[in-house]
């Protein structure tokens, strides 16, 4: 247990570590403190020289990021000299930054609009040229970086340096000429991070890049289903659909971050080639079909169930809840491993986001998910009525899973129940129904540490059930 | 009064008449490296307290206290350490640790050896500036002689005690010539500076304890070491005592490096050390302390006395030395226009108020390029200026936004014509 201290800010009594890092308490303490360089992820800059304090028996003002708590400390940044100091040095941010917050992607959630509203001066004095850096540099991994818009609070070059370590990023020439410079192409995995992190519009992503506007856009805060690290993020999204993820702070499990491709989860959700409603396959043409109907044509059939890892804890519970007593076969179908087991940093190659939650529902109400029941059950699949498939949400490999597919296709009838996209292979199947996706449900998963992390259902997406217990429906037959 | 400038009274320029000085052997036959021998007898804690006592002041421009800096730097022996030189003059206006440098290079080796026995620093670097090839050069040559000699290397004097020093030519950037920029410099990174706390003695070079010390301060210690404390402090004044190099450069007849006790005159460096005004041409401002410092009229240029209170007092510094003397046909505006032109090119475009600030200051100043000047920019330059003081990492900030408001207390009305005339196009 680390030792309190307690101090005034503003003349507000806080509490923090002693020891740890004075810009951060405040913060903590909902105390707002404009900064730019300042990033808890990352090392201490000191150069946006904005979360200036004076402390009572200290001549000069500091920057409070480069501070330490200490017990009694008297801090103020809501003194005339700070806060004109504050003005004058957010000018200066704004000099050389070009006025284009219209067509800029950052707009609304810009740190240079927010302080500007807080802390402008509203009167302009600048009618010298501007300098001028390069636009719309397209500097890989789905980054553009528009060098005039950055304001050189090198988060960005200490994230590849610190974090990354892979030193992609680096600052060029001195003074208002200096610049971002790409030594090479981004090409680490983490790279969707730098425009999360990039306080104003230097570096967007080519991903949401003129989609929306952030204004007209909700949060929904749940759990990253893109492998079995379960990273917390929020899924930006309107009735238009999912928009972009982004990391949440998670002591944890993920910390600041996030990779790549747990951005990329929400594609699907909102797809236009995502299935809506119920399908029947008639000669190879799939046609809307009465979900209640399909169930009646399936009653009293010997069913076999392939899971995928991707149901909550909820869900699985519900299935076997609603599978107790028939004969039902169920096996699990694991996602193979993809990548190094651990790079390090949040990805990890088990790419499988509920497997500890699969395989406690299996075991709990007796059956067995290991690959080889797997195999069994594929063995003697010619032998079935029905064979229900779950879709995995995510398909890192499409080719392995439709090796399954391939197998299934013996059977009688065959049923797919996906959340994602409609992969051309399941067109062997007879029937296609939707499921809730992982923004479209509420329930828990157990992720690598076997910790649950919370899945939120976010607005509603167009006629799929966030019901839970919607795969138990389809048992009873 | 008779000219009393000469080499041969004070210290540190008191070799520099000899000719070949700089070669080792004439350097020990005129009693250098005597200091050494005799301080590797003493107790380190014993010459430290020497040069606390002398009250040596930095000679790179701040004027801490040498012996107090000293105090603050890790006891431990045996633990991993540095010693600094800094070289890297770049001020506009100061040339006093080249012209110490190239004729005596010894002095500052001898110097360096002392403050590393004391300090018991393994390593140390002459961080020199990069323009300065031909002193890189010298230096270089005088270091391999001390090799030679066993005064440097390993087991010195038989006292089991290593000392390696090296030359490290910076690449020209005026930054590296703060403490902590200098050691971004060293460590191979952009010459930066770092943010303090944690400061180079506790924290520098690599991570571990460094000991930054100017060329004047650490080439003053054997002169300290010989003529004790007590005697160095003849010279001078309470607060500022022993001698020291100014660098005269600008409108009279004999610029150069004088070495004077601080305190003595401006009048008298000007009137007698530089043999007056540059064709009997009247005192227009002098700037005491190199491009940062403010500026002072005729007036101030005469009564000031040249040591750190006095020029303090008076509303500039006396910074690192560097006095440059503009007689009455310089237009201050041109003055301005070149240090603003100066500071905004050196930059290093790290911290916001002054990446921005410095180059703004130069707009503003040169709206008369672009006809957009007018009578007001002089108090939006003053204001601007203002709001960058106290701002930054480092000093540059304020060393760009001090001579722009000392210019503009003292030629306001001549700045104000200068903006409001077209300049040439």
């Amino acid at each position: 247990m680390t030792e309190k201290v307690n101090l005034t800010w503003n003349g507000k009594a806080i509490q923090a570590e002693k020891g740890s890092n004075l810009l951060k308490a405040a913060l903590d303490n909902g105390i707002e403190v404009a900064h730019y360089c300042y990033h808890a992820g990352l090392s201490v800059a000191g150069v946006c020289r904005m979360c200036m304090v004076e402390q009572d028996g200290v001549p000069r003002p500091f920057p409070s990021c480069n501070a330490t708590c200490g017990e009694g400390m008297v801090v103020r940044n809501d003194t005339p000299k700070i806060k004109s100091a504050v003005e004058t040095t957010l000018q200066f941010h704004l000099l050389n930054h070009p006025l284009d917050c219209p067509v800029c992607d950052q707009a609304g959630e810009c740190g240079l609009q927010d302080y500007y509203m807080k802390h402008g001066v509203y009167d302009s004095q600048m009618i010298d040229k501007k300098v001028h850096k390069e636009k719309v540099q397209d500097i890989g991994k789905n980054v553009m970086l528009d060098a005039e818009r950055c304001i050189l609070c090198s988060r960005c070059t200490r994230f590849t340096e610190e974090v990354t370590k892979t030193n992609e990023l680096g600052i060029l020439n001195r003074g208002d000429h200096a610049e971002i410079t790409v030594n090479e192409q981004l090409k680490n995995d983490y790279a969707q991070n730098l425009v999360d992190i990039c306080p104003v519009g230097a570096l967007t992503s080519k991903d949401f890049r003129f989609k929306q506007r952030v204004w007209f856009l909700e949060e929904v805060q749940t759990t990253c289903i893109g492998c079995e690290t379960g990273c917390a993020v929020k899924v930006s999204e309107n009735k238009n659909g999912a928009f972009r993820v982004k990391p949440i702070y998670d002591h944890d499990v993920n910390g600041h971050w996030m990779c790549d491709d747990g951005r990329n989860i929400y594609k699907h959700v909102s797809s236009p080639t995502r299935l809506a409603s119920a399908t029947e396959n008639i000669n190879g043409l799939f046609v809307p079909a009465d979900e209640l109907a399909i169930q009646a044509t399936l009653k009293g059939k010997k069913a076999k169930y392939i899971l995928s890892t991707g149901l909550t804890v909820g869900e699985y519970a519900n299935f076997f809840k609603a599978i107790k007593g028939s004969k039902a076969e169920v096996a699990l179908y694991t996602l193979p491993n993809l990548g190094v087991e651990f790079d390090g940093l949040l990805k990890r190659g088990d790419k499988n986001p509920n497997l500890r939650g699969a395989k406690a529902a299996f075991e709990a109400a007796g059956f067995d998910h290991t690959q080889a029941a797997l195999d069994k059950m594929l063995g003697s699949i010619a032998s079935s009525d029905a064979v229900f498939v779950v879709v995995p949400e995510i398909l890192y490999n499409e080719d392995h899973f439709n090796t399954l597919i391939k197998k299934v296709e013996k059977a009688g009838t065959r049923i797919a129940l996906t959340p994602g996209e409609t992969l051309g292979t399941l067109r062997s199947f007879n029937y296609l129904l939707p499921v809730p996706s992982f923004l479209e449900k509420n329930g828990e998963i157990l992720n690598y540490q076997g910790a649950a992390r919370t899945l939120r259902a976010g607005l509603s997406y167009g006629e799929t059930s966030k019901d839970v217990s919607y795969y138990g429906k389809w048992v009873n037959v | 009064m008779k000219d009393v400038a000469n080499y041969k009274d004070y210290a540190l320029l008191s070799y520099h008449h000899i000719p070949g000085v700089h070669n080792l052997e004439i350097f020990e036959r005129a009693g250098g490296y005597e200091m050494m021998k005799a301080c590797f007898l003493k107790d380190p804690e014993a010459i430290k307290e020497e040069v606390k006592n002398s009250g040596l002041r930095g000679r790179g421009g701040a004027g801490f206290p040498t012996g107090v800096k000293w105090g603050f730097f890790s006891k431990d022996r045996n633990a991993k350490k540095y010693l600094l030189c800094n070289a890297d003059e770049s001020e506009p206006g100061t040339f006093k640790d080249r012209y110490l440098m190239e004729k005596n290079p010894h002095i500052l080796i001898e110097g360096m050896i002392i403050s590393a026995w004391a300090l018991g620093t393994q390593k140390g670097y002459i961080y020199i500036r990069g323009e300065f090839y031909q002193q890189a050069v010298i230096l270089e040559r005088a270091l391999k002689e001390a090799y030679a000699k066993g005064y440097l290397g390993k087991n010195i004097m038989g006292k089991g005690f290593d000392f390696d020093l090296y030359v490290h030519r910076g690449a020209g950037a005026y930054i590296c010539g703060e403490e902590t920029g200098m050691i971004s410099s060293l460590e191979g990174k952009k010459g930066q500076p770092k943010l303090k706390p944690p400061f180079p003695a506790i924290k520098g070079y690599r991570g571990l304890p460094t000991m930054v010390n100017n060329v004047e301060s650490l080439a003053a210690v054997p002169w300290i070491m010989r003529m004790g404390a007590a005697a160095y402090k003849q010279w001078g004044t309470e607060k500022s005592p022993g001698t020291k190099l100014f660098s005269i450069s600008g409108d009279v007849n004999k610029p150069g490096v004088i070495e004077v006790p601080l305190s003595t005159t401006l009048k008298e460096i000007i009137e007698i050390h530089c043999g007056g005004m540059r064709n009997g041409n009247a005192l227009k401002a002098v700037i005491p302390g190199g491009s940062s410092a403010p500026v002072f009229n005729a007036e101030d240029s005469y009564s000031v006395k040249m040591d750190y209170e006095d020029v303090a007092a008076k509303g500039s510094m006396l910074g690192s030395g560097a006095i440059i003397v503009l007689d009455e046909t310089r237009n201050m505006g041109d003055v301005l226009k070149w240090t603003l032109e100066f500071y905004h090119h050196e930059s290093c475009g790290q911290c916001t108020p002054c990446r921005e600030g410095t180059g703004w200051l130069e707009s503003v100043f040169k709206r008369r390029d672009t006809g957009k000047s007018q009578k007001s920019d002089i108090a939006l330059l003053d204001k601007t200026a203002a709001s960058m003081r106290g701002q930054t990492i480092c000093a540059l900030a304020d060393a760009a936004a001090m001579p722009t408001q000392g210019m503009i207390k003292v030629f306001r009305e001549e700045l104000e014509q200068y903006v409001t005339t077209t300049g040439k196009k």
